[in-house]
């Protein structure tokens, strides 16, 4: 029997959530995110929840404050040492320029000054073989210089250190003799893959953000333990796993993206308790809307991803799950272009002024104002009453963005829906069926503010045909983490042609893996719980540069033979899936290895609710306009906390709660499940 | 097609702008993870586009290599002319490279496919990607300089179809398999673009079904117009006025006399015509090609860099390459080298306006395609030949409102990226000996020019290299406003045991143990040195862009003696009597 608390900083909001197995309690919060000292808001949400931390087993938390340290360049003054020949190659980076045809491009800007890079005399081959020994005295020499430069931290990425860490694991040393107190990275501890500028900008990035980091996470140790926590303190990895505070001080770029896969894992592990082996993800806040696709509770994993964008970002060479983003929320603004084409976002009103119905201060049209005007959201019922929305401002400015169009307030407002539903569901379809996954297999889960609200035309546009609004909508990333395992993903390049692979060498690097990430676990769970790993081996076709992940099994691992038939099968079958064609004639490469061990953390489990039996009963009707601009209906208003499990509300309808609206349309069925949340079958649909 | 741009609703319209790039997007997504050679996967050589039968450009993806903009439309006139509508049908899939009407070398190689709805032609997914290999001289990057005709650069494939109705052509594809080196890859390449374009019919499938050809014909009609309006408001903020300027770009031999480039600007109103005349005739060599593509970046460029292109995108503007000149040449020179001069024929667009436009216009950058290189030669690890290729980049100009990038691929290439050393030294017997920023290349001014690079590749068996000379030694990188050009590129050669000497050859047999060395030239500086604010020369001297005697010589920054702050006193004095001294305008030539 434990007591778990959840707390997660996001932008805006910082989010509590707390489950109490012995007495069967749910807690919840939420605040006013504090930027100056995120503490702050932490300890708003546990007074206002009233959680004990003296009760308390276990904290997990996901917090903003790692990726906000290198998107605002706040972090400390980092040192990179590298290779002979190879000092610019964090400036250089790949020489690209995704922004074609701009002649004022800009270049990624290094997080580690050029006059703070050192060149080390030491190099090693591809596969391991030393060319140049490491030059001991001039590589005390380059520590001596970085002790007296002031740096705060250093990185160490050489060359082919995925084949032999044994020159930085000495360079750390001599780093640590020279000043113990620095905080250091060395590139095979993060990741050992090859791609010397990818794992350096990994290693500089790990680097930069990591005093801060590791500063505030035992700040916010301390301040528990000062009210009386005594439990274990988990982090939030961007890899859907958790990972013990003592390692996300080492390791933190590994938690750059905790809240928004908060969110994707607890989504994927509400579909899956509801039955549905397939999910799309899908996060509709006030800037943005998420997508994710997860078979079974596994999201997507992408083997890295940039950290401000691809264009001028920093490569980040991590296990990240794979959430596609785009420019389109609630707050998104609907305008018409220089050359009179309407387009809604990527530009948002925020929450400050926010869309015209707020009243404060807001001029442009917005997705939520369309949503208003349409009667979709009501104008006395939003944030359960607390604020009136006014619906008269917001219809006139639409009428006027109308004009153009010779469209009235409501065609407008239909137009600036469809015109942001066309949008969101091209990403939808790029996590999906230009993924090779058939949509129709899978059921989305609708969360943030906005998702409910849209969630069943998204699902109309790709045939999706069952939509799950969970409970608390808004309120779903700390939830999340409350069910995640610790979990931790190892590569090692491993190069060669499949056909001739050494499997005694291929078993030996497995197991090495392996053992490494189950001492971790060990060192990181205070209780006896359950280990597991997964393995994978990245393939490609000889001459190609892209790989795919193919899972292999312990079995095949042991047997004499069979390993390279099946999995050049399993490799075939994945590459046609996903782009349509294979050459199960041509010979397949092996370039990396993954491994992927996990400790099974106790689940709160979804609280069963009372079936209430009868019909639901509306609370009120309102006007609302659905298909066309023309038709009104008089739509039946449902209470969400007053619906009971297996009741059916059938569109068209709404049903509201406080910080969220869902909306059905004609021939939509949605049916309260025993453990609260909606399941819509979206009319239409097959 | 003569649809009248009547008024469409303006959601259809918003789905239909959208929905067309997403196709060529996703196209391009799946070409690139399954492609088999680098100069996709890495250098995305390859354009895929949809187009309808009349040849006009109704999408084409994001990214990719800038200078294949919008040049697939002579491809499917010409297809439509030898084929006629009638002899297409469903399943068939065209290969064309023929430089008559390609332009191009011959690794660029075409395939499309025929798209109907109810039995009508209506459209062509076309996929244009760089091939590793098509035989004669064209490994890698394209035929040497040994190639002086299209007989010598490979197979000359003429919209011949390699699929008919969903059969293969197994002749023809054997013809082809037979007379190409590294063949697993140019079919794996095959099999990508294929895929793709099939692709690209299943999401047309789709969406004209929903919408009817009718719709979408109106639909991008009124996108075209659009298009073409919101670049002539870019054109309308220049002066109107005539604009000129002129480049040397080398030959490819050492001997031969630079090619003169000249191009003549007008803007009138919201009118642009981008006109060289008087640039070099075609060559007996193979810097020949038959494009538009630096009339067309440049003007990209100046309007609207960030939107998806398609038809209406150049409809404002007016090219004029003269047929018979180096980039409209006539069939049968050799396009071998298609791409040498592009790059710094567009830089002659944006000089020509440096007067006209002077807070949008950088100094001139590295202005040739960089230092691609490529080394093949016989791997024993693996018992197989092997091709390395990478392209690295070079000094951008400095800008109105700050230093030029370094290390940069040219304004006809855009996301291509080097190959990391890792990857060279895993899949090549080769040890990368160096990737470094080259001090002292940026052109001294106000706002630097970016630095070239220095990229240095030892070879560990016997091997062949192929590597461009450096284009820019008769007219580096030039300086605006002040500023002085940037340094020239080089390349070296080290055998075993022996010195650095400069070479001026482009292929070459080397033993194991040699050492190939390329620097590209760096950017031109922007504005009078002697205006950099002294600690941004301190900032470059202790970032390693500057030596200390450079900031003395072409700054006029003196530095206290441990070279770590700038001599306030000293660094003025010297500035004034460095000025005084200026009788006049002396043409640095670095």
């Amino acid at each position: 029997m434990t007591f778990n608390l959840a707390v997660d900083i996001g932008g805006t909001f910082t989010d509590l959530f707390a489950f109490d197995s012995e007495r069967a309690v749910t807690y919840e919060a939420k605040c006013l995110s504090t930027p100056h000292d995120f503490s702050v808001g932490v300890m708003d949400c546990v007074n206002k929840s009233g959680v004990d931390l003296s009760a308390v087993n276990a904290f997990v938390h996901g917090s903003t404050v790692a990726i906000n340290t290198a998107i605002e360049r706040t972090g400390a003054l980092t040192a990179l040492v590298v290779t002979k020949g190879t000092r610019d190659v964090y400036q250089i980076g790949r020489g690209n320029r995704p922004d074609a045809y701009n002649i004022f491009f800009e270049r990624p800007l290094p997080l580690a000054p050029p006059r703070l890079t050192f060149e080390v005399n030491q190099r090693t081959s591809a596969t391991g073989n030393v060319l140049r020994s490491f030059d001991e005295k001039q590589a005390r020499s380059v520590a001596q210089t970085i002790v007296s430069s002031g740096a705060e931290a250093i990185a160490v990425c050489f060359l082919h250190s995925y084949a032999d860490p044994t020159d930085e694991i000495r360079m750390g040393e001599l780093l640590r003799e020279a000043n113990p107190d620095v905080y250091i990275t060395l590139s095979h501890d993060i990741t050992r893959q090859y791609g010397e500028y990818e794992r350096m900008s990994t290693t500089v990035l790990n680097a930069f953000i990591g005093p801060r980091t590791s500063l505030y996470i035992e700040d916010l140790e301390n301040l528990f333990r000062e009210h009386g926590f005594s439990g274990d303190t988990y982090i939030m990895q961007s890899n859907g796993g958790l990972m013990s505070a003592e390692t996300a001080k080492r390791s933190p770029v590994a938690m750059m993206e905790s809240g928004p896969v908060g969110g994707v894992m607890a989504s994927a592990y509400v579909a899956s308790d509801l039955g549905f082996a397939n999910s799309i993800a899908f996060d509709m806040g006030g800037t943005t809307a998420k997508a994710s696709l997860v078979q079974g509770r596994e999201p997507s994993i992408a083997d890295g991803y940039y950290i401000g964008g691809y264009s001028t970002g920093h490569p980040a060479m991590l296990p990240v799950v794979d959430i596609v983003e785009i420019g389109t929320g609630g707050g998104s603004i609907a305008w018409v272009d220089e050359v009179g084409a309407l387009d809604v976002g990527p530009r948002s009103a925020g929450a400050d002024p926010g869309p015209i119905c707020y009243g404060r201060g807001g001029t442009q049209a917005t997705v939520t104002d369309a949503d208003v005007i349409l009667g979709r959201i009501g104008w006395s019922s939003f944030l359960g009453g607390e604020m009136d929305l006014d619906v008269d401002a917001a219809r006139s400015v639409v009428e006027g963005l109308g004009k153009t169009f010779n469209l009235d307030a409501n065609g407008a407002a239909l137009a600036i829906i469809q015109i942001a539903v066309a949008k969101m569901s091209l990403a939808v379809r790029g996590i999906s069926v230009e993924r090779g996954f058939d949509p129709r297999d899978f059921a989305m889960v609708a969360t943030g503010g906005a998702g409910p609200v849209h969630a069943s035309l998204i699902a109309r546009e790709l045939s999706i045909p069952k939509v799950v609004i969970p409970v608390l909508p808004a309120h779903f990333s700390a939830r999340g983490m409350l069910l995640c395992d610790l979990r931790h993903d190892y590569v090692q390049t491993f190069y060669g042609l499949l056909k001739q692979v050494d499997l005694a060498a291929l078993r030996n690097v497995i197991d090495n893996l392996i053992d490494e990430g189950q001492r971790v676990l060990v060192r990181e769970l205070s209780v006896d719980a359950e280990t597991s790993f997964q393995c994978f081996l990245d393939l490609r076709y000889e001459g190609q540069e892209f790989t795919l992940s193919v899972p292999v099994y312990r079995h095949e691992l042991n047997a004499t033979d069979g390993l390279v038939a099946s999995v050049r099968s399993r490799f075939d079958e994945i590459h046609d899936r996903n782009y349509g064609h294979a050459a199960p004639e041509e010979a397949i490469e092996v370039v990396n290895v993954r491994v992927s061990v996990r400790g099974a953390r106790e689940r709160m489990p979804l609280t069963v609710l009372i079936d209430a039996g009868g019909p639901p009963t509306p609370v009120s009707y309102r006007k609302v306009c659905l298909e066309d601009s023309t038709s009104v209906v008089e739509c039946p208003v449902y209470h969400r906390a007053a619906l009971a499990p297996g009741q059916t509300v059938i569109g068209p309808a709404v049903i509201e709660e406080y910080a969220s609206t869902t909306v059905l349309f004609p021939s939509d069925e949605a049916m309260v499940a025993e453990t609260g949340e909606l399941v819509v079958s979206i009319g239409g649909t097959i | 097609m003569s649809v009248e741009a009547t008024a469409i609703d303006p959601v259809t319209l918003e789905v239909i702008r959208n929905g067309l790039p997403a196709i060529t997007n996703e196209m391009s997504y799946d070409l690139q993870r399954t492609s088999y050679n680098m100069m996709i996967y890495e250098v995305r050589d390859y354009s895929c586009t949809l187009l309808d039968p009349q040849g006009r450009l109704l999408a084409q993806n994001i990214g990719g290599v800038s200078h294949f903009i919008a040049d697939m439309g002579v491809i499917v006139q010409d297809g439509m002319e030898k084929h006629r509508a009638e002899g297409f049908a469903p399943g068939d899939v065209v290969m064309m490279n023929h430089p008559a009407v390609a332009g191009q070398h011959l690794n660029n190689v075409v395939i499309y496919t025929p798209f109907f709805i109810d039995g009508k032609l209506t459209a062509f997914p076309a996929v244009r990607a760089h091939w590793v290999d098509i035989g004669g001289l064209s490994t890698g990057f394209g035929p040497g300089t040994e190639s002086f005709d299209p007989w010598c650069a490979g197979l000359q494939v003429d919209q011949l179809k390699i699929y008919e109705a969903g059969e293969p052509d197994e002749k023809l594809v054997k013809m082809i398999r037979d007379n190409i080196r590294f063949p697993e890859n140019a079919m794996g390449d095959l099999r990508s673009q294929i895929a793709a374009c099939r692709l690209a019919e299943r999401r047309l499938e789709d969406m004209y079904t929903r919408y009817g050809a009718e719709m979408i014909a109106r639909a991008t009609q009124i996108i075209f117009d659009q298009t073409e309006r919101r670049c002539r408001a870019a054109v309308e903020t220049i002066p109107d006025g005539v604009y000129e300027a002129e480049n040397l770009i080398d030959d490819y031999r050492a001997d031969a006399p630079p090619v003169y480039i000249h191009v003549k600007v007008t803007v009138e109103g919201s009118d642009m015509t981008i006109d060289f005349t008087g640039t070099a005739d075609q060559q007996v060599g193979n810097m020949n090609a038959r494009t538009m593509a630096a009339a067309y970046i440049a003007y990209k460029a100046l309007t609207a860099p960030s939107a998806a292109a398609n038809e209406g995108s150049f409809a404002g503007l007016k090219a004029i390459i003269p047929e018979g000149s180096i980039m409209m040449a006539t069939y049968p020179a050799s396009t071998g080298n298609w791409s040498s001069v592009i790059a710094g024929s567009v830089d002659t667009v944006f000089r020509s306006l440096a007067e006209a436009i002077p807070d949008r216009i950088p100094a001139g950058h590295l202005g040739y395609m960089g230092i691609g290189r490529s080394f093949w030669g016989f791997d024993l690890r693996r018992n197989k030949s092997v091709i390395l290729q990478s392209i690295d980049g070079g000094g951008w100009g400095g800008r109105p409102v700050g230093d030029g990038p370094s290390a940069s691929v040219t304004v006809c290439q855009g996301d291509v990226r080097n190959a990391p050393i890792e990857a060279i030294e895993l899949k090549t017997p080769v040890v990368v000996e160096e990737r470094a920023l080259r001090r002292d290349s940026g052109g001294p001014g106000k706002f630097r020019g970016g630095l070239g690079l220095s990229l240095s590749i030892r070879s560990l068996v016997d091997g062949r290299w192929g590597i461009p000379r450096d284009r820019r030694s008769n007219c580096p990188p030039w300086g605006l406003f002040g500023g002085e050009p940037g340094r020239r590129g080089a390349n070296w050669v080290k055998v075993p045991e022996g010195e650095w000497e400069k070479t001026n050859l482009v292929r070459f047999q080397t033993v194991a143990g040699t050492t190939v060395r390329g620097e590209t030239p760096g950017g031109g500086g922007w504005g009078d040195p002697f205006d950099r604010d002294p600690a941004r020369v301190l900032d470059d001297v202790l970032s390693g862009y500057v030596s200390i005697g450079a900031a003395l010589e072409d700054y006029g920054v003196v530095l206290g003696s441990d070279g770590n702050v700038v001599d306030v006193p000293a660094t003025a004095d010297t500035r004034t009597k460095r000025r005084l001294a200026r009788t006049e305008p002396v043409d640095v030539d670095r």
